[in-house]
């Protein structure tokens, strides 16, 4: 049986000559066994356009720098496999993020926002001691914290998430699943009111519509309806309590 | 951005209290649209005990308490969940451009949420008023209300069991107890059972117009 061939519309625009506009760029390519977005990427740059601008490192969905919308949906290159696909492929860069070129965007610098703002560290008034064996810690907390580290900053739930389309200032289920894993955390010291402070508000738990295009779209499977949930329960349940002080 | 006006203006909780404005205020809508269509239901048994029934509701005040709170929630909820409807030229296309694209069914529902939201506003206001000006409730004046306002009725009726049973299934997800799919396939069965316990009602209505 002959391969498939494969026609790639593919967004093409370089902020740096704006005098080009943006628009649709076709490539043809057969299709191979096996093959992904990434190495259909790869053989388009190599053999048809040394132009076309998008990212990669890993090419095993470890890096997340291969986030893009790939008819329409947000999926890692390397992870979507052509056969998955119809004949007529449309590549666009994720949204929300700063376009550098073609398919390539800067979620570096949202991503570094979102850590500042949630403060994404343990936060511990304990002077450490390296001659001394860690805390032990159970089990289950260690697998729930693993859980939310899983998340490997690709974008997907982000450029996925109506609300942070139309909202910048809006965290998203990668910043709340993020608080979640500091949460769980013993070692964060963290009060509550400290959290609600970050979370209970409509940057965070309270911006969401629940639309779960993140839940659906999240390339590592990541539990984000039930992180996002228990971040909400967790905010409202201090905030109820909350007494602010006043300026 | 830390301008004077949002550190003075500052509220810590707020964003959460309208939240759970919208939530309180949504499930009471739900509870109301829920228990009017089994109020309305006792056209079931027949004009006169529905009259009857309508007296008891306005010898006790009830009726008229019932109405007037429902009002008052229906325009909280205007205000609290319709904040997160996208008002800006800008932001509208944005959304429906990005509803295109994705093709994802929870982003559509909402999507229509909004829609439904604004014709809710539309069509319950001219509702209330058609009641309240056509006072007392009575089956023969519902009747000639059904036999000349159908579609009217027939569209309020499927557009509200659907913002509705969405309403309910996003606070379900979004506070996260059950499993969203088995949440939606529970209330979609309960959103076509009510619908079709309104048809029901229409047809009876329209019948006792009929028979006029």
């Amino acid at each position: 049986m002959a391969n498939r061939q494969l026609t790639f519309s593919i967004f093409r625009y370089n902020p740096h000559t704006p005098e080009i506009k943006p628009r649709m760029q076709e490539y043809r390519l057969e299709e191979l066994p096996g093959m992904t977005m990434f190495v259909a990427l790869n053989k388009i740059r190599e053999e048809q356009d040394p132009t076309l601008m998008f990212d990669f490192v890993c090419r095993a969905a470890i890096c997340g720098s291969c986030a893009m919308l790939i008819n329409g949906k947000p999926r890692l290159a390397c992870k979507t496999l052509a056969k998955d696909l119809p004949a007529r492929i449309t590549m666009f860069p994720l949204p929300v993020f700063k376009l550098i070129g073609d398919l390539s965007v800067d979620t570096g610098t949202w991503f570094r926002h979102m850590s500042l703002k949630t403060e994404a560290w343990v936060h511990s008034n304990k002077q450490f001691d390296p001659a001394k064996p860690e805390d032990r810690m159970d089990n289950e907390t260690a697998l729930k914290i693993y859980e939310a580290e899983r998340c490997i900053e690709c974008g997907c739930c982000i450029a996925g998430c109506a609300t942070a389309n139309i909202r910048e200032d809006f965290l998203g289920a990668a910043g709340i699943n993020r608080i979640a894993r500091f949460m769980v955390d013993p070692r964060d010291e963290r009060t509550g009111e400290q959290y609600f402070e970050i979370m209970g508000t409509e940057e965070g738990a309270f911006g969401c519509v629940g639309l779960m295009a993140c839940d659906d779209n999240c390339p590592m499977q990541l539990p984000l309806q039930m992180q996002l949930a228990f971040v909400r329960r967790k905010m409202a349940a201090v905030g109820w309590k909350y007494k602010p002080q006043a300026v | 951005m830390a301008t004077q006006q949002k550190l003075l203006t500052r509220n810590p909780r707020a964003d959460m209290l309208v939240d759970l404005l919208e939530l309180f205020s949504g499930l009471f809508l739900v509870g109301f649209l829920w228990t009017h269509m089994f109020f309305v239901g006792v056209i079931y048994f027949g004009a006169n005990i529905f009259d009857r029934f309508s007296i008891f509701l306005d010898k006790y005040y009830l009726s008229y308490i019932g109405i007037a709170a429902v009002i008052l929630v229906f325009l909280t909820h205007l205000v609290v969940a319709g904040r997160r409807i996208p008002n800006r030229y800008r932001e509208q296309k944005i959304v429906w451009r990005h509803a295109r694209m994705i093709g994802h069914t929870d982003t559509w529902i909402w999507v229509f949420q909004t829609i439904t939201g604004m014709a809710i506003l539309i069509l319950g206001s001219i509702h209330v008023w058609a009641v309240t000006s056509g006072w007392p409730i009575r089956a023969m004046i519902s009747a000639g209300r059904m036999t000349h306002f159908l579609w009217f009725y027939a569209l309020l009726l499927i557009i509200s069991e659907y913002h509705a049973g969405f309403g309910l299934y996003r606070q379900f997800v979004k506070w996260g107890w059950f499993n969203r799919h088995s949440v939606g396939a529970v209330l979609k069965t309960i959103s076509v059972i009510i619908v079709l316990i309104g048809v029901g009602i229409m047809w009876v209505l329209l019948r006792l117009g009929g028979a006029r």
